[in-house]
């Protein structure tokens, strides 16, 4: 059935290949609103090489790393992988800052917001589409070379083997964890370092231009507010694009690593899974992907060819329902052709072919409860993120308040919601259920990004325009657009991080596979021993590295956007004309301190994520990884939670009192949501996000490295 | 081309300038060297209008600079102005935001208001700046302060009318900046106490409103009286503000 897959990537790539040129081909507008577009594209075309060259740079040591300790095919994958994620980045981002002014002049020419929806979902389409397609894509090519040609899946060699410096694994499971690796870390640094970018350009034009200068937001006069479009380019495109492809091939991955340890370990004992059946569940995760991806391209098609209504929110909310919807419909017909007539119950599949299926469902289920529930908590239609407004009357420090307590009370369901979802995927379809649970919450991933990348490109076209000084009908239309960007963006943060508590799950399952190593064989009792005193301190440590993280993720905004600071004052002062409107700000320099601060100040956090389980491991063994492993994934999905859903009420209750209520703008209950949302930023938008990837890179790091480290450590060295 | 331009708020001064009104307002608010952000008003008046000012001393010095640079402001007087100069001879007031954009309103002649609610609340612009609250219209109320009829008495005035936000307004108040830092229930008490006390015709909620008073607080416009009559300057609405002057109306927070 690899057909399936082959024609849901070509029909994925060909659709984003026609957006990409439909939408390339439409007129940018006045000559001024092209001056403005060009200079966001410029700026957002340094970043991205100067951020590629970097990661090419850290990739060449990862790769010969692979290379040595591990097998050359699982750093060929990482290569593959690292491309991948950084070609659907690099699209999509591009895509975007050339649909922002298009965007814009459709809302010019047309007066219509349905006409202009279309050309910002185009937009963000290529991206969804591209993200979908080059995943699946990247994987096809590890299943097909490494897998089928190269003979990695054939029972022979779904054994352990030991390379040359002993180390055994079972090889594919290598290559597969390599290309997940390769998606990650490009996940990791386009986020991170997009996150500062965005944040420090955010906060300058913000800190400096609207609340010392006085102008208002997108004002050509404010030296920052071309970096600020950049920002949400690089940050909220690039950084969102790579971050669910890796969330998106880390749970396909992690489904595919437990499908081939179940079946290694099942070996010899009255339970063995057949050659046939270990096939299916190695393919079917990749099969259900390609289904989500050809009933996403029909959700796309459809609001591409239908009249859309002048209600953004309907018209989108529609096309995500609809790709889901054939999306489980299909997926429902393809388990019961897939896993027909095979012997299931032996493998804890309660119910029979669907099995899987149906955990895919509750994942699907669960990852919208939690969109929703973010829903409740961050956006102003609901009393929760009212009370931050209604706090701010009496000033900062109880928005500050309310915002925090908002954030902690937003944890709680979703981590419910999520255990929920793991015991019910668990007890139909075992431990391999739960790695469906989290396929199911990414299936229709194609249709999410696309209606998250549409966020930013209407809020850039919104942006440009202002400055390009059009009527105020057209910023009217791009308003609401963006508006609706909002929401819709709070449901994706909900997928990406239930999805990677899942993932994490499944990748922590094989980690404890790969640690027993052949001694699996035969059955295997998996158990982590918590009251083991390293499990326990792995533990705690693990607990603890999200804040260490996410501290110096902060303290890097912070550094980055006190620069931007600084030139935007000196720029002021400097030049009076600028204020004056006679002259024109260095826009430039701006978008050069951005790019300097976050390439900068993005290696450490980045690094952490890779060196921290490699260190721990080598120092006090695979118990202690166990440990951190357990401790890390607890600890991110709360503090993601709180970040993302704290950072989004605090921004969201600025909005609600902009649009007029308790004094509206220039009141003071303003200017303490405006410090509200200040603080929050960096927390959505850099923190949140980063740390469901730090937890899948630290998963897929530690299950390629323990088989090494579990053998070679310092501890062990010392004391046995 | 020297113009004459009265400002009235921060301070009272009469200032010759080369700029136009937009370009002198944006002089003035955020300055040429050290990055102020100050809202300004000012009302540009005709030359030799009186008899007070030394508009000589105007044409001498207010001349362009070595460099060809245009002469920014003279200061003709300080301190005292607004009584000099009679209102015949004020042409447009133009409203500055703290980043420099202006708003030009036009001078007509005095309407009382249409919807009379019995009592207003009025930001004294110049020469003092209290927040009083008043039974009288606009028109009654400047010739209450300018006439002899009371001891605390001013020879001219500018004021503007300010929004009332009723107690349970706040939640769903608008684009009113500062109206909902007042004390609500402080100003209800102070109209309370005027209708209860029909002598009384003026009383002081806030004794220094300057440094709060934005232009999202004007109810209907700004008023200019004298012991000679009463000239109006209507804000425009929302709407047209939105439709025609979109930058300032951002600028000024109002929309």
């Amino acid at each position: 059935m690899t057909w399936l897959i082959i024609a849901s990537i070509a029909a994925a790539v060909s659709l984003a290949a026609y957006n990409y040129v439909s939408v390339r081909r439409q007129d940018a507008g006045t000559d001024l609103m092209k001056e403005i577009a060009s200079a966001i594209q410029e700026g957002a075309d340094a970043f991205i090489r100067h951020e590629y060259r970097l990661i090419l740079f850290v990739s060449v040591g990862i790769i010969i790393l692979l290379c040595v300790l591990v097998s050359w095919s699982a750093a060929v994958a990482y290569g593959l992988g690292a491309f991948m994620s950084a070609s659907a980045g690099w699209v999509g981002m591009k895509i975007a800052v050339i649909a922002n002014v298009r965007v814009s002049n459709t809302a010019r020419l047309t007066k219509d917001i349905g006409s202009t929806l279309k050309v910002a979902f185009k937009g963000g389409s290529v991206m969804g589409l591209c993200v979908g397609g080059f995943a699946l894509l990247g994987l096809l090519i590890v299943y097909v070379v490494f897998g089928r040609l190269l003979g990695q899946l054939n029972p022979s060699h779904l054994e352990f083997h030991s390379n040359w410096l002993g180390i055994s694994d079972i090889p594919f499971t290598m290559t597969v964890s390599g290309y997940a690796l390769g998606c990650s870390i490009i996940a990791m640094f386009n986020r991170v370092g997009g996150g500062i970018y965005t944040k420090a350009a955010d906060m300058g034009a913000d800190l400096v231009g609207k609340t010392e200068a006085g102008i208002p937001e997108d004002d050509p006069r404010n030296p920052a507010t071309i970096a600020d479009n950049v920002g949400d380019n690089v940050g909220d495109v690039a950084g969102l694009g790579s971050d669910l492809l890796e969330s998106f091939v880390g749970s396909l991955v992690s489904a595919v690593v437990l499908a081939i340890y179940t079946a290694f370990s099942s070996r010899d004992t009255a339970t063995e899974i057949s050659a046939s059946l270990e096939d299916k569940l190695i393919m079917f995760p990749l099969l259900f992907a390609a289904t989500g991806l050809l009933a996403s391209v029909v959700a796309v098609l459809w609001l591409m060819m239908r009249r859309t209504s002048d209600r953004p929110h309907r018209e989108l909310n529609l096309t995500t329902f609809m790709g889901a919807g054939i999306t489980l419909v299909a997926t429902g017909v393809l388990a019961g052709f897939v896993f027909k007539g095979e012997d299931v119950a032996d493998i804890g599949f309660k119910a029979g072919a669907l099995s899987p299926w149906i955990s895919a469902v509750f994942g699907i289920a669960g990852g919208i409860l939690i969109g929703h529930i973010a829903e409740y908590y961050t956006s102003y239609d609901y009393a929760s993120t009212q009370r931050i407004s209604a706090a701010s009357i009496e000033g900062a420090a109880l928005t500050i308040t309310q915002g925090i307590s908002v954030g902690m009370l937003s944890v709680f369901l979703p981590v419910v919601m999520l255990g929920g979802c793991i015991i019910a995927a668990h007890s139909v379809a075992g431990l391999y259920g739960v790695a469906m649970a989290a396929i199911g919450m990414l299936s229709f991933v194609t249709v999410t990004v696309s209606v998250d990348t549409y966020g930013p490109i209407a809020d850039n076209a919104g942006g440009i325009s202002e400055m390009a000084k059009l009527d105020p009908g057209v910023r009217e239309i791009t308003d609401r657009l963006d508006a609706v960007g909002n929401t819709t963006a709070a449901i994706g943060k909900g997928f990406a991080i239930g999805s990677a508590a899942l993932a994490t799950l499944s990748l922590f399952v094989s980690f404890l596979y790969a640690q027993a190593g052949s001694a699996s064989r035969g059955g295997f009792d998996l158990m982590l021993n918590m009251v083991d005193p390293m499990t326990l301190v792995g533990g705690f440590v693990g607990g603890a590295l999200p804040y260490l993280f996410s501290g110096i993720l902060i303290q890097a905004v912070a550094n980055a956007a006190r620069k931007m600071v600084q030139e935007v004052r000196r720029q002021f002062k400097t030049d009076p004309g600028i204020m004056a409107g006679t002259s024109k700000p260095d826009y430039r320099n701006c978008v050069k301190i951005s790019s300097a601060g976050a390439l900068a100040e993005m290696k450490v956090p980045a690094l952490i994520s890779v060196l921290t389980p490699l260190a721990a491991g080598f120092i006090f063994g695979a118990d202690f990884v166990g440990g951190l492993l357990i401790g890390a994934t607890i600890s991110s999905i709360m503090l993601a939670l709180f970040s993302a859903n704290s950072g989004g009420a605090w921004d969201n209750a600025k909005k609600f009192v902009e649009q007029g209520h308790y004094g509206g703008r220039g009141s003071d209950a303003h200017k303490a949501a405006v410090i509200g949302d200040t603080v929050g930023d960096p927390l959505k938008d850099t923190v949140g996000p980063s740390l469901d990837i730090l937890i899948k890179i630290m998963a897929v790091v530690s299950l390629i490295a323990v088989s090494v480290f579990s053998k070679h450590n310092l501890f062990d060295f010392i004391f046995n | 081309m020297i113009r004459y331009y009265l400002t009235v708020s921060p301070v009272e001064a009469l200032i010759a300038s080369q700029l136009n009104p937009e370009a002198f307002g944006c002089y003035m608010a955020v300055g040429s060297r050290k990055g102020s952000a100050e809202q300004l008003i000012f009302v540009e008046v005709d030359g030799d209008c009186c008899d007070y000012f030394d508009w000589e001393f105007a044409r001498e010095r207010c001349v362009t600079h070595c460099d060809g640079r245009p002469k920014s402001s003279l200061y003709m007087s300080i301190y005292r102005v607004l009584e000099h100069v009679p209102l015949e001879h004020m042409l447009s007031m133009y409203l500055v935001t703290q980043d420099g954009r202006t708003l030009e309103l036009n001078k007509s002649e005095y309407q009382a208001p249409s919807d009379w609610q019995g009592c207003a609340l009025y930001k004294e612009l110049c020469p003092a700046t209290p927040l009083v609250a008043s039974p009288l219209p606009p028109r009654e109320f400047s010739h209450y302060l300018i006439s002899d009829s009371d001891k605390v008495k001013v020879p001219a005035i500018v004021f503007a009318d300010i929004r009332i936000l009723g107690p349970d307004k706040l939640r769903d108040s608008g684009n009113v900046g500062t109206v909902s830092k007042l004390a609500l229930d402080h100003i209800h008490d102070c109209i309370a106490q005027l209708t209860a006390n029909p002598e009384k015709q003026v009383k002081t909620v806030d004794r220094s409103f300057a440094n709060n008073f934005t232009y999202q607080t004007i109810a209907t416009g700004i008023y200019a009286s004298d012991s000679g009559g009463t000239v109006f300057y209507p804000m425009p609405d929302v709407d047209t503000l939105r439709r025609e002057n979109y930058d300032w109306a951002r600028s000024a927070n109002i929309i």
